[in-house]
């Protein structure tokens, strides 16, 4: 995937997040979906822009690393009374 | 040993050695005052015995990491001392400020005098012409190696030595900042306190190591210089915020109680890595060195260093804790633990490795040295446990439940009393680490016939 | 044995030094977040009421424009590689103009904030809220000026690790932004 691909996605991804806080999502659905987009935005940041799609090993620790943390964010998120 | 100027550092490490001595031998005064709180109360009130076993601390620890320096950095640079001369002008210095503060505190002389009285700061309570004279010395020092190593080969030992070094005597100027106002008064004694053990000694720690790493194991200078960079790195990314655990409740804002939090949980990732790079060296390396005793003293500190510096200062570090546990006994087992792992042991191994080549003996009485290390380090460690048991308890009684201080003491009094025990141990692990290093000429146990190993 | 080693860490595109800051970093964000998170737990109607006199819009906006540098230093680093410093420069140029953009609208809520009298002290969110995107801030001020530096020398050594730090504010940015502005 070529960078200009990446920032095409990048754009797509974030619009998409502020359309879903647009039509009035809210609570844990929203925070579940605008965390699952900025994951997918973080991983092509690394993999894309950081160029660690070259570097499979060195993209699968930071892929775990943050995925625990995705997770304990949404956690965090969602456990609001 | 390949250079003259090598043999100046004897000289500090053995004035060091004595005041080593004269530290533990402090501490056990204390650690008796503690059981018995009237013990010399007329004659050596605690606070100055304090003051002593503080400072004799930090003065030989320096004058440690000076020999350090005199005894690596021509071997590094490749070339002689700039200045041997200076070099003694230094440690005479520092001889003659040390007695001053010894002696002004323990006869209260000149009190109230701006040059001559004592100045009561903790840790900074030198007299202000011992301070000035400090400078002066540690310019001197700077001067005198920066020359040496601008003039020869720059590697990145020294490199990170020399910025360490900079940095710790740059950061004590601010012994000279004192406002009235006792909240600013902390925050810039922080800069001194902190910014040295947690920031630019780990520089030098790591400097040192480093070296013992490359002569003791013999794996490449690429290699060390890689881990050396990326350890100075990480302490200091973690450590100069890190500050901010230090203003939690000191009248400074409560942002720092984040910045504090989080910046110093980082402050063991340098110390883990330190660990990490001792025991990998040693795995990787090819080099049989004879100086068991060095290398065990490296790796010692490397892992007393993690948990005491590390482990230990996480522990209370985060401001949910500390809320409850600052100013207890887990500062003490933190101090304690944290002091003995990274610097204690750091210049003990530079002395261990250095002073059979100083002395122009082999590498000799590895077994007392030995155990030496297992004696000291085994009274350090259990002196830890108790006094961490007597601040879970002291945290508990005092800051939960709202005891008074002197009856929650009264309670402390088994901890304190196999503290004293454990002291014993220190004081004589410390009496024969000098006897080792000094005294005896001849190996105790001879080695064995080397074999290749299959 | 005695053969060096290959190390996993020689795959890493760019240099070291830059990958432990970058990792430092995001330790530290994260960290950050989590305790924002955590916290907010403990009052969730006063984060929300505190949350509403932030500029979300506007830090959407910030988003696109924060990608969109990144995507210029990311091309800056292709033209480096392929020897066109005149295009390389321009792409940083570009990239760093869009940084000021991101912290020009970063003041203007900033200076809402104050002139509404809400600060540091006034609730734990603004404490966190001011500390992450200060400090957030902050380093996209040094990244502007270390992407100054990197045109200038215009290697594509150092546009390498100038573009790695500028993506490595793009990515906290990304990982900030829903937290802080959006849930």
């Amino acid at each position: 995937m070529s960078v200009t691909r990446a920032w095409a996605w990048l754009i797509a991804l974030t619009a998409t997040s502020t359309a879903v806080a647009a039509i009035g999502l809210s609570g844990r659905w929203l925070a579940l979906v605008v965390l699952a987009l900025a994951w997918a935005k973080a991983e092509l940041i690394l993999n894309r822009y950081l160029h660690l799609a070259q570097a499979p090993n060195i993209a699968r620790g930071f892929a775990l690393g943050l995925a625990l943390f995705m997770l304990a964010l949404t956690s965090l998120a969602v456990a609001i009374p | 040993m390949k250079y003259q100027t090598q043999k100046i550092a004897l000289a500090y490490f053995v004035v060091a050695m004595a005041l080593f001595a004269v530290q533990v031998t402090m501490g056990l005064v204390l650690g008796w005052i503690y059981i018995s709180p009237n013990f010399l109360s007329e004659i050596l009130p605690f606070n100055v015995g304090r003051m002593l076993h503080t400072n004799s601390l930090i003065v030989w620890l320096l004058l440690g990491f000076f020999g350090a320096a005199y005894y690596l950095i021509p071997e590094e640079a490749e070339r002689e001392i700039h200045s041997p001369k200076l070099a003694w002008l230094q440690l005479a210095i520092f001889v003659i400020g040390t007695a001053g503060v010894v002696v002004t505190y323990l006869f209260n002389l000149f009190d109230g005098n701006w040059l001559l009285g004592n100045e009561g700061r903790e840790f900074i309570e030198q007299p202000r012409w011992v301070k000035v004279g400090i400078v002066v010395a540690a310019l001197i020092f700077l001067y005198n190696i920066s020359m040496t190593v601008l003039a020869g080969r720059k590697t990145a030992i020294t490199n990170i030595l020399l910025l360490g070094l900079w940095g710790l005597a740059l950061l004590f100027l601010f012994a000279f900042v004192n406002p009235d106002n006792l909240a600013l008064d902390k925050m810039y004694w922080w800069y001194i306190v902190h910014l040295w053990v947690e920031g630019t000694w780990e520089l030098v720690m790591a400097s040192i190591l480093a070296f013992l790493m490359l002569k003791l194991t013999g794996v490449d200078r690429e290699v060390v210089e890689k881990w050396l960079y990326v350890i100075a790195a990480l302490a200091l990314f973690s450590g100069i915020l890190g500050t901010g655990h230090h203003y939690y409740w000191i009248g400074t804002p409560g942002y720092w109680q984040w910045i504090g939090s989080i910046f110093s949980s980082f402050e063991v990732a340098p110390f883990f890595a330190m660990m990490s790079f001792a025991f990998v060296m040693v795995w990787k390396g090819r080099r049989d060195h004879p100086n068991k005793a060095a290398l065990l003293w490296s790796l010692g500190c490397a892992t007393l260093a993690f948990f005491g510096a590390g482990v230990w200062g996480f522990l209370h570090t985060l401001h949910g804790v500390n809320y409850y546990s600052h100013g207890t006994q887990i500062t003490a087992a933190h101090g304690h633990l944290a002091f003995y792992g990274a610097y204690v042991c750091l210049n003990l191994a530079i002395i261990t490795y250095a002073l059979p080549h100083l002395l122009g003996r082999d590498p000799y009485n590895q077994v007392l040295n030995m155990v030496s290390f297992w004696l000291m380090s085994g009274g350090v460690v259990f002196m830890t446990f108790t006094l961490t048991f007597a601040g879970t308890i002291q945290t508990h009684l005092q800051r939960v439940n709202g005891e008074g201080y002197m009856d929650v003491q009264d309670q402390l009094w088994l901890f304190y009393a196999m503290r004293f025990g454990s002291g014993v141990a220190v004081v004589l692990g410390a009496v024969l680490f000098i006897y080792a290093v000094l005294v005896p000429r001849r190996e105790i146990i001879e080695r064995g016939a080397s074999q290749p190993a299959e | 044995m005695t053969t060096p080693q290959a190390s996993v860490l020689d795959d890493l595109p760019g240099d070291l030094m830059m990958w432990v800051l970058i990792l430092s970093e995001l330790a530290v964000f994260g960290a950050g977040l989590m305790g924002f998170l955590a916290v907010r737990l403990t009052d969730p109607p006063g984060f929300a009421e505190a949350q509403a006199h932030l500029h979300s819009t506007g830090a959407g906006i910030n988003t696109l424009v924060l990608v969109t540098s990144g995507w210029l230093a990311a091309l800056a680093l292709e033209a480096a590689r392929a020897g066109r410093r005149a295009r390389l420069r321009a792409l940083l140029a570009g990239a760093a103009l869009l940084g000021g953009v991101f912290l020009f609208l970063k003041a203007q809520e900033y200076a809402d904030l104050w002139a509404a009298g809400l600060t540091f002290e006034s609730h734990a969110f603004y404490t966190f809220h001011m500390l992450l995107t200060g400090f957030h801030a902050a380093h996209v001020l040094a990244g502007i000026l270390l992407l100054g530096l990197v045109g200038w020398l215009a290697t594509p050594r150092a546009v390498e690790a100038g573009a790695a730090f500028w993506h490595m504010v793009d990515l906290v940015w990304v990982l900030l932004f829903p937290v802080v502005y959006l849930i």
